[in-house]
């Protein structure tokens, strides 16, 4: 009831001066500041330096800006066709028909590689050890430890390079495939995992 | 028009030859990717197979099929081909190599004088790509080495045993049944000779 008793008596007054203020009657000046006008001396700006703020400390490198989500998961994911940092499925994996172990479609076996890789640089460095400074006039023929030519004419090997080397030859570099082997059987008995992980 | 023919000026290659040749930048610029093809021919020449990278392997092979190919064609008492053969060898000694043993090696084959096969990539870490380069008719052991069409292979050498025994039962169930066989086919013979022939409706 007060409140809108209070709204009332506000309102009354309202007019009541509004009244006044049409016919010239100007109600009391209230209460305002006094100012009293000073000059005062101009202070120099001081220069600003960050060693005010940092004082003894350091300060540390902080982003500037906000990184937005697109470039946050560019960083994070790389792009499928540039950089594409997700793992992936190979899909081109094939097992070598010879030693059984996995390379990649049209790429050689590396099991297969590295061991032919090492039997051709020993007859590599063979050949290179039997020719010396002699000029190379004839083709290669590499004879393994027991090996005799194979038939042919006689004309057939004049003047072929023969190489011998000072072992047997490896089985897998064989054209015979039911002769013996010319690995030695281990002795060993202890029972070892073998291509863990 | 009065036009020579280009495939009897220069012999076609048995290999791919890119329109365009790499580059193969260096801070010598063309010189040194001359002399970089220079080294590698001389090498692919002298070890007969070699591992390098994919580029440079691929310009090489090209230069080195070219050079064998100007050989067989023109032989050694060819003024330019000799030239060409001293610029692009190195070691003098493989003059000699290429005209006495890789002249006679190809003569007579049509096939590439070279093989080049992907070097298998490393499982972790970011390569180049490797390939082995290698000349024909080398005396090192075959890189691909597949063996399933050699009839010596154990597993082939069982598979034809099983065959053989398969085939030896068929026959001898053959000749068992030939008897017995002719005996039905008489009795069915005599029955059917024995039908009455049906009378001409016509």
């Amino acid at each position: 009831m007060i409140p809108r008793f209070t709204h009332v008596l506000q309102l009354m007054k309202n007019v009541e001066r509004n009244l006044f203020h049409m016919f010239g009657y100007h109600p009391p000046k209230e209460l305002a500041l006094a100012y009293v006008h000073e000059r005062k001396p101009v202070a120099t700006p001081k220069k600003f330096s960050i060693k005010d703020i940092v004082g003894d400390g350091f300060l540390l490198a902080v982003p500037k800006f906000r990184r937005t989500i697109e470039r946050k998961l560019k960083r994070k994911f790389g792009t499928p066709e540039y950089v594409w940092k997700m793992l992936v499925p190979k899909n081109h994996i094939k097992v070598c028909q010879n030693c059984g172990h996995h390379h990649e479609k049209r790429r050689l076996c590396e099991n297969c590689y590295t061991k032919i890789k090492k039997e051709t640089e020993e007859i590599q460095a063979q050949i290179k050890e039997k020719l010396g400074i002699n000029p190379i006039e004839h083709d290669v023929v590499v004879l393994y430890k027991g090996e005799t030519l194979p038939d042919q004419p006689k004309e057939f090997w004049k003047g072929k390079r023969i190489i011998e080397m000072k072992k047997e030859r490896p089985q897998w570099f064989s054209k015979n495939l039911l002769e013996k082997t010319t690995q030695q059987p281990s002795k060993s008995t202890d029972v070892k995992p073998t291509d863990l992980a | 028009m009065n036009q020579a023919d280009v495939s009897k000026l220069v012999s076609k290659l048995r290999v791919k030859v890119l329109p365009k040749h790499r580059n193969l930048p260096g801070p010598k610029g063309p010189e040194g990717r001359i002399d970089k093809l220079r080294k590698t021919v001389t090498g692919l020449i002298k070890f007969e197979r070699i591992e390098l990278n994919y580029n440079r392997a691929d310009e090489a092979r090209q230069y080195a099929e070219r050079l064998i190919s100007e050989a067989i064609r023109h032989g050694d008492c060819h003024k330019p081909t000799m030239d060409t053969a001293d610029f692009w060898l190195l070691e003098k000694e493989l003059v000699h190599k290429l005209f006495k043993v890789l002249v006679p090696r190809y003569e007579t084959s049509n096939l590439s004088y070279t093989r080049m096969y992907n070097a298998p990539r490393l499982q972790y870490g970011r390569t180049i790509d490797k390939v082995v380069l290698e000349l024909r008719g080398n005396p090192f052991p075959d890189l691909l080495n597949n063996k399933s069409n050699n009839k010596l292979l154990i597993q082939n050498v069982l598979l034809d045993a099983a065959k053989n025994d398969y085939r030896q039962t068929k026959i001898a169930e053959m000749a068992k049944n030939i008897g017995k066989d002719i005996g039905t086919k008489q009795n069915t013979d005599s029955k059917l000779n024995e039908a009455p022939e049906k009378p001409n409706i016509s």
